[in-house]
Parts: structure tokens; sequence; C-alpha cells
């Protein structure tokens, strides 16, 4: 990670390495910055840290800093304080590093990211050592997340054939704390190129960016990317001539590919399979949905290899993560599930949906059980049961069907399960509420599989 | 059952009032999203689920993205013709 920075610095060290709307850091700064970090954490001997920080400039040098000295960092999402006292007991972590104030006294030492950078100390130079560490939480909104290890050295070797583009402009749409998000950064690093992150990460804040910050490349979810072309078409000022378009993160929508490539007429259109355990595996750059059946059966010198399992795509990755945290290492030669059902249609995988219960809500995995067994504490309601319900626009939404008690007025029993539901993450409240006089079962067991 | 643009109208206020964001001086023409009743992507989820289940269909399952009530409604005149 650091030597990413270092390379473009040590050449053109005023070239822009991330762009936001407030302004610009540089490829050296962000570099100086890594190593006044990396001498305060040799200082202090941190080994492994968690950040509640979500702006570029603060993640790109402290991620970098940390890969210099062999420090593992976990940065956590947006969250709610007892949330974050749950994660740092739950992934071990002692230093918190964060400017937020309600977080102050969560974890035994809270550093500002002022307390990294500004000091005496002389920065550190390298070279990296081994092993360099690095932790991502999987994503999950009513479950919780895990740590999957990684070490830099696998996420470096992903992009080694990345080619120099210090012309492109890539968006940053995810999150720092998604495996998404990291590949984003990754690559436009790798090419010596400039990262644009608005904050927040959503489609209107993407949208501004393309247009005023000169983005030309960008990787999005499928989602993402049909709202921000809503919103072009509900204001009327146009797109970009975009040179890139990738998206990944969930199955396509049909007919996204070819709005996209009439919205964008310049641009390559490609998608990536990747995620936090098994890493990247590369992208399609044919335009077209899912993936080329090439990618099956490689054999056993290739880095990634898949296979399909009565329905369930297979994979093998020895660039993926090294484990869960607190658990044995994982082997590297060893196939696992992905979870993901697919079809083979002619030379084409195509994906169809989730193995498991887990409810895929644009990308965010919500889990039916806890919003199931909050609806059911709700007056009135006999039984009640959570799926995921198709939707066109994102994949899936949380859906509830309640059996509800004799005489119960449903009106004011639905303005009930509502209120129930308020304080969840958006993409976990139920967004269709059906009454029904009996919950499906199969075996005695409630379906909470996505209904099709 | 012929779906008729009152039908739409109605269906389409009374979930933007459930959600608080009908926006005054609300129009056929009215943008559902930006400089509208902006509309996020689950609130625009929800509005499809909601039309399907009052409605039995709605334009955003079928590929479409109506950007105002007038085009929902015109999504249902094109069915029923």
């Amino acid at each position: 990670m650091f030597e990413l920075l270092d390379r473009v610095a040590g050449v053109e060290p005023d070239r822009t390495g991330v762009a936001v709307h407030g302004g610009e850091s540089s490829y050296g700064e962000l570099r100086d910055d890594a190593r006044r970090i990396a001498a305060r954490l040799l200082a202090d001997g941190v080994t492994r840290l968690a950040v509640v920080d979500h702006e570029a400039p603060v993640i790109v040098p402290l991620l970098a800093g940390a890969s210099l000295v062999g420090v593992e960092v976990c940065q956590y999402p947006p969250a709610e304080p007892d949330e974050v006292r749950d994660l740092l007991a739950r992934l071990d972590h002692d230093v918190l590093v964060t400017d937020r104030a309600d977080l102050a006294g969560l974890a035994a030492t809270t550093l500002s990211v002022a307390d990294l950078t500004d000091h005496d100390l002389a920065p550190v130079d390298g070279p990296p050592p081994t092993p360099r560490p690095h932790l991502i939480l999987t994503t999950g909104t009513t479950g919780a997340p895990r740590g999957v290890r990684h070490d830099w050295s696998r996420l470096l070797a992903g992009i080694e054939r990345v080619r120099p583009a210090p012309e492109e402009r890539w968006l940053l749409a995810f999150g720092l704390h998604q495996f998404a998000g990291m590949q984003v950064l990754l690559h436009t690093f790798a090419a010596g190129a400039t990262l644009v992150a608005p904050a927040p990460r959503r489609p209107i804040e993407g949208l501004a960016a393309m247009r005023e910050l000169g983005v030309t490349h960008a990787s999005a979810t499928p989602t993402y990317w049909r709202f921000l072309l809503a919103q072009a078409r509900s204001d009327g000022l146009g797109l970009p001539p975009l040179r890139q378009v990738t998206l990944g993160g969930e199955a396509i929508p049909a007919p996204l590919l070819p709005e996209l490539r009439e919205a964008f007429p310049t641009a390559a259109v490609s998608q990536v399979y990747a995620s936090s355990e098994f890493g990247s595996t590369g992208s399609m750059r044919d335009g077209r949905a899912g993936l080329s059946t090439d990618v099956l059966d490689r054999g056993d010198d290739a880095p990634v290899d898949m296979r399909i399992v009565d329905g369930e795509l297979w994979i093998r990755s020895r660039t993926g993560m090294l484990g869960y945290h607190g658990e044995p290492p994982v082997d590297a030669d060893g196939w696992r599930a992905t979870g993901d059902l697919v079809e083979v249609e002619g030379d084409r995988i195509l994906f169809k949906g989730r193995s498991s219960e887990v409810i895929n809500v644009g990308g965010v995995k919500v889990h039916p059980l806890p919003i199931e067994e909050r609806v059911g504490a709700v007056d009135g309601v006999d039984m009640a049961r959570v799926y995921g319900r198709p939707n066109a626009m994102t994949g899936a939404v949380v859906a509830l069907e309640v059996v509800a008690a004799p005489g119960v007025d449903h009106d004011a029993l639905k303005q009930a399960l509502r209120a129930a539901c308020a304080d969840l993450a958006p993409a976990a409240r139920p967004r269709s509420i059906r009454f029904v006089d009996e919950i499906m079962t199969t075996g005695s067991k409630i379906v909470r599989r996505t209904q099709g | 059952m012929t779906t008729t643009p009152a039908d739409v109208e109605s269906t389409v206020k009374d979930f933007l009032t459930s959600i608080d964001k009908l926006p005054e001086g609300f129009t056929a023409d009215t943008s559902l999203y930006a400089d509208g009743a902006e509309l996020d992507s689950l609130e625009t989820a929800e509005l499809s689920a909601t039309l399907e289940d009052v409605l039995g269909s709605d334009p955003y399952s079928a590929g479409e993205m109506p950007e105002t009530l007038a085009q929902i409604q015109a999504f249902y005149a094109a069915a029923s013709a």
C-alpha cells in the first residue's frame, strides 16, 4: 500500500492522489503523512487498531502508514457508539483512531488523527515488514460483521498488471471499509491515478463529483448506477463522458447494461466479481451480464479457479483472505462455496441469487431473523415472517408477512410495525407489509428465503 | 379490472404521504426524485412493491424507471390499452 504512494511521489510528488470537494492531496503529501503516522504507531508500540473515520484524505495515509510498519488496521463502518463498543470487544481492539467525541473512552486508547500526524518523531522510511496484515469487516446490517484477515502482499498481487494511467480519475462510490472500496483504491494508486472521493458516497454526490471533479472512471453497484442515471435524467444537466463504467456487488438487471452504454457512449463497460473472503477474481470487459465460462476449471496453477457444484458457484483463491479473525487460517488451496446460485447459458455464467436466507438489499446484506423477532414483539402480532421480496430497483427488499391477532385493526398495526422498525438501518426496514391468514412453512420451519 | 389514472394517483399520493414525502404542490409532472419528492433507492423500491400490491403490476418490475406520476399513469394506460 505505502509503496504505491511512494512510487508516484518519488517521481512526481505534486501529482494529485486524492480529490474531494474541499480540496486535493498530492501523492507527496499522502506519502509524507503516511511516514509520520508510521512513526507514531511504531513509537507507541501499536500493532492493531480500529478506525472510525471515512474521509479518504485521512484513511489513505493511515492505511499506507500502517502497512509500512506492519500494523493491522480495521476500518469500521459508520456506526453508533454501542455498535462501536461491540465491535471493539468482539475484534479485540484496544486502540481506536477517531475524531468523534461520542466515541471517546470506548477503547483503552483513543487517538485523534492529529495525534498521528502532528509530532516531532522522525518519519519512517521502510522497507515494509512481513507480514503486513489488514482486517476487513464483512458487510451485515442486522447480523454481526466478521473480521476477514488479509495481507497487503496478497491484496497488492491482484493489481500487479495495472498499467500506469495518471490521467485517470476514479470515483470512490464504495466505503473504504468495504472490500470493493479497497479494490478501487488499490487500482487507482497502482495506476498512479487520482481517487475522487465525495462524501457521503451516495449517487447524488457521485453525480456531482463526476461533473465537478472530472471523474473519468467509476465502479459502483447496479443499484447505484440506476439511481445515478435517474438523478441525471431528473435534473437534466447531462452526464460527463466517462471512459470506464464498472459494476459489481450484486446481480445486474438486464436493461441496465444497454442503458449504461447509451448514457456513457464513450465508456467501456465491465463488471467485477469479488468478495472480502475470496478477494478479486478479475473483471469481465465485454459488457455482457454474468461471467464467461472461461473462468471455470482453469487448473491448479491458476491463482483463482471456479467451478459449479449443484448450481452454486465455488471458488479457490490464493489471493483471498487468510482467514477470519479469531479462527484458524483457511487453506489457500481449498474450495469454498460462494453462496451464489448460478446457471450456465451458452458461454455465460448467470447469477440467479443467494443460497442463504440473507436478503441482499442493493448490495447490503440483511438477516431476517432479528427483524422477525422485533416485529413479533409488537402487540397484536400473532406470527410474522421476514423474507426477501424480489425488487427491480434493489434486487430485493425486506418483506414482512404478519398474522394479526383477532380483532386487531390492520392500519393501526401496520403503523406500529413501521414504528418498531424505524431505527433499523434503512435497508433492513420492511418495505412491504402484508397481512396473511397463515405463515409459509416447510418442515415446521418458517421459510425465509427470498420468494420468487 | 382497469387501472384508472385516479387509482394510480391515489396510490402514489398515499404512499408519499405515508413516508412524509408528498411535496407541496405535487402534480403529475413533479419529479419523484431530485428536486421533487426526493425518493431514494429504497423508497423507490417500496413504491414499486406498493404499486404491485395495490394495482397488480408496476413499471419498475417491467424494466422502466418512471420519473413522474404521469409516467407511471402512462405505464398502466399502455398496459390496459
